[in-house]
């Protein structure tokens, strides 16, 4: 059982549930924000109103009073949100969340790819970090071939470009390998 | 609503909107859900949340006006038609538009 809540749109009475009152009033609250400066703000706050009444009252039952979800999301859906005239596109969802995440990069890769991905990271010229790889190869003596295979064995791989040559070489045969340890690891695990 | 053809597009439709729903008001008195409806088997098939502030900015601008008619059912509506300024603009608009058109087609050639 939802409580009922009476409200005016445009100075029509309506009674909605309770839920679709709490997404008509964040619609409205959103239409408001976006109208923030428009000398016509009210007045296009008012046809808005009339207009969810208008989409509402066409999509009551007869003998309904109470609006619910049913009628006031698809009328919201007909009405769309508030676009303001000359205002540039809503900026697409960037595609990897703004920082470019830590993969190995298959593609182009001399091993298996990890210095290619801190690279692309790091925002560095790939061929500066490989460099620094092999220095600290010789001053650690070694080291860096354990670190090098850990962070190969643990670092997702980057998606393959699908309309690229198929990977050849040392680079295949990593991703290949990794990959399949990490299968026969994980079906260990479960 | 009319399927997407591609993303760099929506800026050119979004700037002709105006211009369609000119020619819309420019053809008789209308109010918005007749504008939806011509406007909704093209292109640039839009909603109530982008053409009131749309009319709004028009009339702003003194393109358009309004007035209340009365209606069967319901409040009294909001009539739009075109203004002495809407028309000049509309017209303004119409040989713009062709001579975009034959530098289109001609450019390249």
């Amino acid at each position: 059982m939802q409580p009922v809540i009476k409200i005016s749109l445009n100075r029509n009475a309506f009674q909605f549930e309770q839920d679709a009152h709490d997404r008509l009033k964040h619609y409205l609250a959103d239409a408001a924000a976006k109208l923030l400066g428009n000398e016509d703000r009210a007045e296009i706050l008012l046809d808005l109103e009339q207009a969810i009444a208008d989409q509402c009252r066409k999509r009551m039952q007869s003998g309904q009073d109470v609006i619910t979800m049913a009628e006031l999301a698809p009328a919201l859906e007909e009405i769309g949100s508030v676009e303001i005239p000359g205002s540039p596109n809503p900026p697409l969802p960037p595609s990897t969340g703004g920082a470019t995440p830590l993969e190995q990069i298959s593609e182009g890769a001399i091993i298996s790819g990890v210095c290619k991905g801190l690279a692309r990271t790091a925002r560095m010229d790939v061929t500066l970090v490989r460099v620094i790889a092999v220095v600290l190869l010789f001053i650690t003596g070694g080291a860096m071939i354990l670190l090098y295979t850990i962070l190969m064995l643990l670092l997702p791989f980057a998606p393959l470009d699908p309309h690229a040559a198929p990977l050849r070489g040392l680079p295949a045969k990593c991703r290949e390998y990794v990959l399949l340890i990490r299968s026969r690891l994980a079906s260990l695990t479960r | 609503m009319h399927n997407e053809p591609e993303p760099k597009f929506t800026p050119i439709r979004k700037g002709l909107l105006e211009f369609l729903v000119l020619k819309i008001v420019g053809t008789e008195s209308v109010y918005v859900p007749e504008i939806l409806r011509r406007l909704a088997a093209t292109e640039f098939a839009t909603q109530e949340g982008t053409l009131y502030p749309l009319l709004s900015k028009l009339r702003r601008e003194e393109l358009v006006q309004y007035e209340w008619q009365e209606s069967d059912a319901g409040p009294p509506r909001k009539y739009y038609r075109l203004t002495k300024s809407g028309r000049t603009q509309l017209a303004a608009f119409n040989q713009y538009w062709a001579r975009i058109n034959k530098t289109i087609s001609d450019i390249g050639l």
